[in-house]
């Protein structure tokens, strides 16, 4: 579905990723597993089009990534969730969710649809629909920019570090939507990056090592 | 004492409305693209330009004076549709995330090139055309006596602030942009177009000062210079209301027009101290403005 070759990210004139290569393959939840620095959200915003890339190859199935520009990125069907969840503060929750559905146009049916699935998977996410954005906490802000990124994630979904600083509760919730999400969409490709790999052994088929920019070892799970 | 004070308080908010139509959009356009633009001003004598000639050439054609009105908002119009793109594209789009110092060294050139271009085109007579103030004629009402012009200014600007409002809060594009205020990359990322929407907040901040300079010229004409004095005047209010604050620059539009005023009437000699003694007064007690939040400063 979605295929990284050879990506090379200089920022400040120091090689952050270093030939990173991989695919993510339509319904697998792929899980990238790496220290604070090695990476992760380094790959996750060149694949968003946040941080040039100097060299490599992005493709979204059929299309060169390299030649969309970041803001219609989303449009092509990639959900992103940052780390540090960046909603806007001003906005209610709904609105943060809805935000990338009126940015790339979406209709109204098509919206409430997806809003509606939003708030079925993820139960939480009504109660707090009309808090403001700024007035969440940091684990349900996760939750947020979760349903947020669900919105647009018709093919490939980025989640970076959901589980940092969640609390364990939270944590368990999480991990669940995930699990539900992945039952309602059995053809979109995952990709969740981690810093530790006990975390998400449980629902990563495959798994991805980067150490200083560079994938180090790969392994698959048996489907 | 209440008859004194009616004119005096029409004029004030008259000439309130004509500051507000400019500090509006330069506090737009901070608030969107991060840039003090100090060729803003430039814009607004652009427009009164262009409303005057196009309000004496339909005069002089013998056009229907009421023509006059649709006039001034087509010059704005005009104004917006011809600088605003172009310029941001070209000139303003280069100084992103460059820091103040080449933001207000660029904008100033371009300030000058506006200024010398507006020579060019206009020649440095004044130009005055009133068709649309007599058009409208006066009210008196026991002995006071104001302009029925001066209400138009005072409806329309409260219409801008209103509509602008309501564009912001209940459109799609002023979600997006409200969006791209609060954080330019996430909103990039959600699938916002953040260039365009750039490029549209600037260009409704040209059309605000050109609408604002075309309302004007049936008061008090255009003359060179005048692209300065009104840059200076708008600097003032937007940051005693607070950088990005729309609200706060019709508040603050309001209290300088009055000290204005009041120094017009009551102590001549201070009239075009007025407005930056009030500004100085603010900013010793609040810096960031009356509405203004305060930001830590990243580097």
């Amino acid at each position: 579905m979605l295929s990284v070759k050879n990506l090379n990210v200089e920022i400040a004139g120091a090689l952050i990723l270093r030939g990173v290569t991989f695919d993510l393959k339509a319904g697998r939840t792929t899980v990238l597993i790496g220290r604070n620095g090695a990476g992760k959200t380094t790959t996750l915003r060149a694949i968003m089009g946040l941080q040039p890339k100097r060299e490599g190859e992005l493709r979204l199935a059929d299309t060169d990534l390299g030649a969309v520009p970041g803001y219609a990125r989303a449009g092509l069907g990639i959900g992103y969730a940052p780390e540090d969840r960046r909603l806007i503060p001003a906005f209610t929750v709904e609105e943060n969710i809805l935000l990338p559905a009126y940015a790339i146009n979406m209709n109204r049916q098509e919206r409430q649809r997806r809003l509606e699935e939003v708030y079925e998977l993820l139960p939480q996410l009504r109660v707090m629909a009309s808090r403001p954005g700024g007035g969440v906490s940091g684990g349900q802000g996760k939750m947020v920019a979760l349903g947020r990124a669900m919105m647009t994630a018709t093919r490939v979904l980025l989640l970076d570090e959901p589980f940092q600083g969640l609390a364990p509760a939270l944590a368990l919730e999480y991990a669940q939507a995930l699990k539900r999400l992945r039952a309602a969409h059995p053809d979109v490709a995952f990709l969740i990056t981690e810093s530790s790999p006990e975390l998400l052994a449980a629902i990563a088929d495959e798994s991805l090592q980067i150490e200083r920019g560079m994938i180090e070892t790969a392994q698959t799970q048996p489907a | 004492m209440l008859q004194s004070l009616l004119p005096l308080l029409i004029d004030g908010l008259a000439n309130a409305a004509l500051i507000f139509f400019v500090a509006v959009g330069l506090t737009l356009v901070f608030s969107v693209l991060r840039i003090l633009n100090v060729a803003h001003g430039s814009f607004y004598s652009i427009g009164a330009y262009g409303a005057a000639t196009l309000g004496l050439w339909l005069v002089s054609a013998g056009a229907n004076p009421w023509l006059s009105y649709p006039a001034l908002l087509l010059s704005a119009v005009f104004v917006a549709a011809l600088f605003g793109p172009a310029i941001e594209r070209t000139l303003i789009r280069w100084t992103y995330g460059k820091g103040e110092a080449v933001q207000i060294l660029v904008t100033f050139g371009l300030f000058l090139i506006l200024e010398d271009l507006q020579r060019m085109v206009f020649g440095v007579q004044s130009l005055y055309q009133d068709t649309p103030m007599t058009l409208l004629g006066i009210t008196q009402i026991g002995n006071v006596v104001y302009l029925n012009y001066q209400i138009l200014l005072i409806v329309l600007a409260v219409l801008v602030l209103v509509g602008l409002r309501l564009l912001i809060k209940h459109t799609r594009m002023g979600r997006l942009l409200a969006a791209v205020v609060a954080d330019r990359e996430v909103s990039e990322a959600m699938g916002i177009d953040t260039d365009r929407m750039y490029m549209i907040a600037f260009s409704i901040g040209v059309f605000l000062a050109a609408l604002g300079g075309a309302l004007a010229t049936p008061t008090t004409g255009v003359a060179p210079g005048l692209g300065a004095e009104t840059m200076v005047l708008a600097f003032a209010v937007a940051a005693i209301g607070g950088l990005g604050q729309i609200e706060g620059a019709a508040i603050a539009s309001v209290i300088v027009a009055t000290a204005k005023v009041l120094a017009v009437y009551f102590v001549p000699a201070l009239d075009s101290v007025a407005p930056y003694l009030v500004m100085l007064l603010v900013l010793m007690v609040r810096p960031q403005g009356l509405f203004g939040v305060a930001e830590t400063r990243r580097v």
